[in-house]
């Protein structure tokens, strides 16, 4: 694992920055009314950080990401990569991105898209064959090189949309719902591969509706209702609960635990709840499933 | 399963070194769009059902030798250019009207644009390789077509030689002559290089239509109206200044009506060349052009409506 952050340089000013946003729509035949997208928008994203920008379906996420990488226009405000206009092109040299149930080509093979989004990006020869045999051994598609995309189960085609962003080897990664209609395991490969990221100092800004998923990756979150973001900040100070504090112990005896609870009568301070430590579904889910496949593997 | 313990074997590039400084215009990521769209539309299999097709009509014609040999190659050049123009023309709009519509549906246009590529370089990309796969057709077309030509010119000789053992030989060079200047001659070259640009054009203008369209099927339907109108256009111009007074308010409308839809029936010379006239070298470069022209402006609206366009 590249565990130091391999931008050593100094990145000036923030990955992303956002400015006064609003976004309408016009309704065709009503040239008088317009939806109203996103709203007075304001957004700091520092380089090597995991931003997540939430809200329910229809909250404004995707236009937002859309305006920053270029794809459509503000009605009002302007949005910046790395202190470059996003209206400009130059300005997307420096970004991966990875949108919602991406289709690709469907005729083109898993390396045949990597080459494409490499020349794309101005990569030849020798340097183009080398990164792609390091993002498809990174997402774990090196065996399915030579299929034809449409084949891929949903989680391949959204593991080689990720090398794809990372072709060219951005600064940051924008990913519209990354693991929207992917199974647990593939989510928990993504989730693994954005954590990667992040510790290769890469910035990476994601949608989602996932609150579990962006809570277990996000340093900051911001959340957007009806093109309004609401709510904005470091994950643990938006969660955290001010007055109250856990304590999680391993092996301790029952006469251990209730010494505790005695002290904490004797003081000021009030035990709201005992209770075991639980696992997540999901790792009970991985777990069961991992099981299941090794017995099939053995029975065969 | 990905390889996240494995990711340490994954060097990291040096920003500077592997993403080389933008340019402004790079016929590289043209190029590469170009390839791309050449792979899409020659593995669809509408490409090789149209193209067979037409071989098999270029092949029927071979059966037609019921006719004495003049009447024989006439019919062979008018079924087969007729063929060629038609296969072409079709292909031209068929596979363009799918391209921007599909990338949009499928998103694959903003993976593509979110990578430092300029909207008109996408757009010329597009339509760079549509001109290719016409390009290709029409050269696949043309040489099994010339194959029939020669072939038949040969048998057709080598029977008159049979029949004609005795005759003197001032006879059967006249005999030979005659078969030569109507079977393959020198004009059948800037027809299929005139058909080939009328494709071109109709491409150019599917794009152009596509840009505003949010179906393949109402492209079609709209390229369709402009394909009978536009091969229409001219005759009917000609009837309204003939017939009618052309008062200013016709002028006006025809005027229009010329500006809008490419004068279609202006490419047609393969009644020329059945005919045997010769294309004059002015009649050819006049045609030639008209076509690049309308295939530049038809391209350059399409990059500019698209460039304006909210994905």
């Amino acid at each position: 694992m590249t565990d130091s952050p391999r931008r050593s340089r100094t990145e000036a000013g923030p990955a992303v920055a956002v400015h006064g946003l609003t976004k309408t729509f016009s309704v065709p035949l009503h040239p008088g009314r317009g939806i109203v997208a996103v709203k007075d928008l304001n957004l700091r994203i520092e380089p090597g950080e995991v931003y997540g920008l939430l809200g329910p379906n229809g909250s404004g996420k995707s236009t937002t990401l859309k305006i920053i990488l270029g794809l459509v226009s503000p009605t009002r405000g302007r949005t910046e990569i790395f202190g470059r206009d996003s209206r400009l092109v130059e300005s997307r040299e420096a970004v991966g991105f990875l949108p919602e149930n991406p289709y690709f080509y469907k005729y083109l093979t898993g390396e045949e898209t990597l080459r494409f989004f490499g020349r794309l990006c101005g990569l030849r020869g020798a340097r183009l064959k080398e990164r792609i045999d390091e993002l498809l051994e990174l997402v774990g598609l090196t065996k399915a090189r030579k299929r034809r995309l449409g084949v891929y189960s949903k989680g391949m085609l959204q593991r080689i949309g990720l090398a794809q962003a990372l072709i060219h080897d951005p600064r940051l990664v924008v990913l519209d719902e990354p693991t929207a209609g992917v199974d647990p395991a593939g989510s928990r490969e993504i989730r693994d591969l954005i954590l990667d990221l992040k510790r290769r100092g890469i910035t990476v800004l994601l949608s989602s509706h996932l609150l579990a998923q962006a809570q277990e990756i996000c340093d900051r979150v911001g959340i957007l209702a009806d093109g309004v973001l609401v709510r904005e900040g470091h994950l643990q100070e938006l969660i955290a609960i001010e007055n109250q504090t856990e304590l999680v112990i391993a092996d301790a005896s029952a006469q251990l635990v209730n010494e505790i609870e005695s002290v904490i009568s004797r003081s000021n301070a009030k035990l709201i709840e005992r209770r075991k430590s639980t696992t997540t579904l999901e790792r009970l889910f991985l777990e069961a499933t991992a099981k299941n496949d090794e017995g099939r593997t053995n029975q065969t | 399963m990905t390889n996240i313990e494995n990711a340490s074997t994954v060097q990291p590039f040096n920003a500077s070194t592997l993403a080389k400084p933008h340019r402004a215009f790079s016929p590289g990521r043209i190029g590469a769009i170009t390839a791309n769209t050449l792979t899409e539309l020659t593995r669809l299999r509408v490409f090789y059902v149209l193209l067979v097709f037409a071989l098999l009509l270029i092949g029927s014609s071979i059966f037609m030798a019921q006719f004495s040999f003049q009447q024989e190659f006439q019919i062979l050049k008018d079924v087969s250019l007729g063929a060629i123009s038609i296969f072409t023309s079709l292909l031209a709009i068929v596979a363009t009207a799918r391209l921007l519509p599909q990338d949009l549906e499928d998103r694959t246009v903003y993976t593509i644009l979110a990578k430092p590529v300029p909207r008109f370089e996408y757009v010329l990309g597009k339509i760079a390789g549509v001109l290719l796969l016409l390009a290709i057709s029409t050269l696949v077309m043309s040489a099994a077509f010339l194959l029939v030509l020669f072939l038949r010119e040969q048998a057709v000789i080598h029977a008159t030689l049979g029949q004609m053992s005795g005759a003197p030989p001032e006879q059967i060079a006249d005999a030979l002559r005659a078969i030569r200047s109507s079977a393959l001659n020198i004009d059948i070259f800037p027809g299929i290089i005139i058909i080939y640009l009328k494709a071109c054009l109709l491409a150019a203008l599917t794009l152009f239509v596509s840009t505003f369209a949010t179906t393949n099927i109402f492209t079609i339907v709209v390229m369709a109206f402009i394909y009978f109108i536009g091969h229409l256009q001219a005759t009917a111009r000609e009837y309204w200044l003939q017939e009618h007074s052309s008062g200013l308010l016709t002028r006006v409308f025809l005027a229009i009506v010329a500006l809008l839809f490419p004068d279609l029936q202006a490419f047609n010379l393969v009644d020329d060349i059945v005919a045997g006239t010769a294309i004059s070298l002015a009649l050819f470069t006049k045609t030639a052009l008209l076509g690049i022209f309308y295939t530049t402006i038809y391209t350059l609206l399409a990059a500019f409506v698209f460039y304006g366009k909210e994905l």
